[in-house]
């Protein structure tokens, strides 16, 4: 271990570990104001500077809640599984923040440490992501487990039943980008991207990115997928029996992962760092990167204050028989586009075959939700009314 | 040197882990330990710089059996995992025997030192490489395991609930 | 790190793994005794794809990716047949699903 392995470690981790929990905190105080006006309400207004009538618009609401939640005391149920109950947070958090080094952040001081401890210099960057952010499956098991109660056991077994159920599409939506970049290097599918190159752009680019979006709201168990903490039916589903800091530690690890996945969104599909005045002031990029990060965070927010929750039924249904064969079919609409540009280069056939993907697309999203539709008929009551 | 240690640490990891998963009475606790388990061979394998592999091995494995293994044990055991019964299977000793017999086994040529290769060539296979040579060499192999993975599919959907569909569709009838 | 060490773990890991599917009669434990014996082979795979003169000649690691995707078609076979094994027998424990020997 040389000083400079040390420094540069440092300045890898540390931009990363100060940034994104203090974005954590803003987001927090976001999602409450917005919320609040989607339903008329006015929202955390009161905490701003202490000792002082400043309200700054209740922006000291986070620091607030962080400093509750340490003091507040730590419940373990008698018959729970100490250790594992212990663990579940932790083991949230981590993979969360571990995922966040494989976004190609280009901070302006990368330039001062060896590519070495880039992680998203990886050959594979975009495996290790969903490899390490399948282990998030883990904790909420391990949580929904531990605590020793049904409706924590439900709401994990849900939130476990979800996240491997989503996690194809999320993959299969990717696979769309890998095949289009040639590569699984972060840093290389965010250059392809340069010079408003984005994925998005394309149709299949389009489709996966709508796919991609709506998987990864299943993946962190946000509205209108929030089932595993659905607290009409299951309380809150997995950390039921959790309080004081280890409720926060889960509550953190959702929101880092919710920034991870949108970091993912936004490398893939929303070209990265790309952005205008680039060749003026290069780190821009960081600030671009963030921007569209924020931009998909304040459409999860939105979503939540609209949609209503998914039954069961209509979350699997949806999962297997809608978004796995459209994005089956995408990856194949996509792999012919491709063969079909580079055998007959011009604009004709570019123009052919996006019309094709687009009305492929159309078609197939129309039929395959006709199939889908869930047969469940209204409840039937025994004995009520 | 630090290869060295840590090459050790993640052996003792793995070989812990493995005896856990395999003698501990409660069975998610067992899984766990097997996941600690994969994840240290996984770290292994970062080591022996098969970077790709060591990916794969986290998704399938951790992401993938782990799970399907914990849904298992929650369908087929009582929820707090423990296995109530006596846990060694009749003839156990047997089972030692051969076990420590066979390690025997495989560590004679070790200990006869057989002259093994001591260096490694530093080199860093990319994922484009591994794309090419499993397409060149080895196609026919990707194309058995696609359907062989395929028939499990099925298979798997079939073994799982195909009996008790037509109890139900009797039921209904 | 030589090669000596890492079939040694290998080998020990394997026998972990025979020890288990060997003396546990739980059926779960069982299949998963058997992926710590496919997962010591990957081992070997991979050290002796290190340790060879050629490691451009990826063998090894597609070895190994094979295995993995094997593995994974095995276990889900493999969990399928205990669930149901247990929907009809209601016990996964290999001593008492004998019904095949002769009494």
């Amino acid at each position: 271990m040389s000083l400079e392995l040390i420094k540069d470690i440092l300045l890898a981790t540390v931009p990363l570990l100060v940034i994104f929990p203090s974005l954590f905190a803003f987001t927090t105080w976001m999602e409450r104001k917005a919320l609040a006006r989607i339903q008329n309400r006015i929202g955390p207004n009161k905490i701003g500077i202490p000792c002082t009538r400043i309200g700054l618009f209740g922006l000291g609401q986070p620091a607030a809640d962080g400093i509750k939640m340490i003091f507040k005391e730590d419940i373990v149920p008698r018959g729970a599984d100490k250790l594992f109950h212990l663990l579940a947070p932790i083991l949230a958090l981590i993979p969360a923040m571990l995922i966040l080094c494989f976004l190609p952040l280009e901070f302006p001081w990368g330039k001062f440490m060896s590519g070495q401890v880039q992680a998203f210099l990886l050959d594979s960057a975009v495996i290790f992501f969903f490899a390490i952010s399948g282990l998030a499956t883990l904790a909420i098991f391990m949580a929904g487990w531990a605590s020793r109660n049904k409706y924590s056991l439900l709401g994990g077994m849900r939130a476990v039943a979800q996240m491997v159920s989503y996690e194809i599409p999320l993959v299969l939506s990717a696979v769309v980008v890998v095949m289009m970049a040639g590569s699984l290097n972060a840093k290389e599918i965010a250059d392809v991207q340069t010079g408003f190159n984005w994925f998005v752009l394309t149709p299949w680019g389009l489709a996966a990115f709508i796919v991609f979006f709506v998987a990864a709201l299943a993946e962190t168990n946000r509205s209108p997928f929030d089932l595993p903490e659905a607290e009409s039916e299951i309380i809150a589903g997995y950390f039921t029996e959790y309080s004081g800091f280890k409720f926060a530690l889960f509550f953190l690890g959702e929101y880092i992962a919710m920034f991870a996945i949108s970091g993912l969104a936004v490398t893939l599909f929303l070209g990265a760092g790309d952005g205008p005045f680039l060749a003026v002031a290069p780190w821009l990029s960081v600030v671009w990167f963030i921007a569209k990060i924020f931009g998909l965070i304040a459409v999860m927010i939105w979503l939540r204050g609209t949609l209503p929750r998914l039954r069961v039924d209509q979350l699997m249904a949806f999962a297997w028989k809608f978004l796995l064969p459209l994005s089956i079919f995408n990856i194949l609409l996509a792999g012919m586009s491709h063969h079909v540009t580079v055998a007959y280069p011009g604009t004709t056939a570019q123009v052919v075959t996006w019309t094709v993907s687009l009305v492929g697309m159309y078609v197939m999203a129309k039929g395959l939700d006709k199939i889908s539709r869930s047969t469940a008929k209204p409840r039937e009551y025994l004995y009520a009314e | 040197m630090t290869q060295e240690i840590t090459f050790w640490v993640l052996a003792v990891i793995a070989v812990l882990g493995a005896l856990v998963a395999v003698r501990r009475r409660n069975l998610i606790h067992g899984v766990f330990a097997l996941m600690i388990f994969f994840a240290a061979l996984a770290g292994l394998f970062l080591l022996l710089l098969a970077e790709f592999i060591a990916a794969v091995q986290i998704l399938v494995y951790i992401g993938a059996v782990g799970i399907l293994l914990l849904f298992a044990i929650m369908l087929t055991e009582r929820v707090t995992g423990d296995d109530a019964r006596d846990i060694t299977s009749r003839g156990s000793f047997w089972g030692w025997v051969a076990a420590l017999a066979v390690l025997v086994f495989l560590l004679l040529p070790a200990i006869q030192s057989a002259d093994l290769p001591q260096t490694t060539e530093p080199y860093n296979p990319s994922v484009k490489a591994l794309g090419q040579q499993m397409m060149n060499p080895y196609v026919v192999t990707l194309e058995v395991l696609a359907l062989l993975l395929t028939a499990a599919l099925i298979g798997a959907v079939a073994a799982s609930q195909g009996g008790e569909k037509k109890k139900e569709d009797a039921d209904d009838a | 790190m030589t090669l000596e060490n890492c079939l040694i773990l290998g080998a020990v890991l394997f026998c972990i793994g025979l020890l288990g599917a060997l003396t546990r009669r739980n059926a779960v434990v069982v299949l998963f005794s058997i992926e710590i014996m496919l997962n010591a082979a990957n081992l070997n795979f991979i050290a002796f794809w290190r340790f060879s003169d050629n490691p451009a000649v990826l063998n090894g690691p597609l070895f190994t990716l094979f295995t993995i995707a094997v593995a994974a078609a095995e276990v889900a076979v493999g969990l399928a047949l205990v669930i149901a094994v247990y929907r009809h027998f209601k016990t996964v424990d290999l001593e008492q699903l004998d019904t095949l020997k002769e009494e």
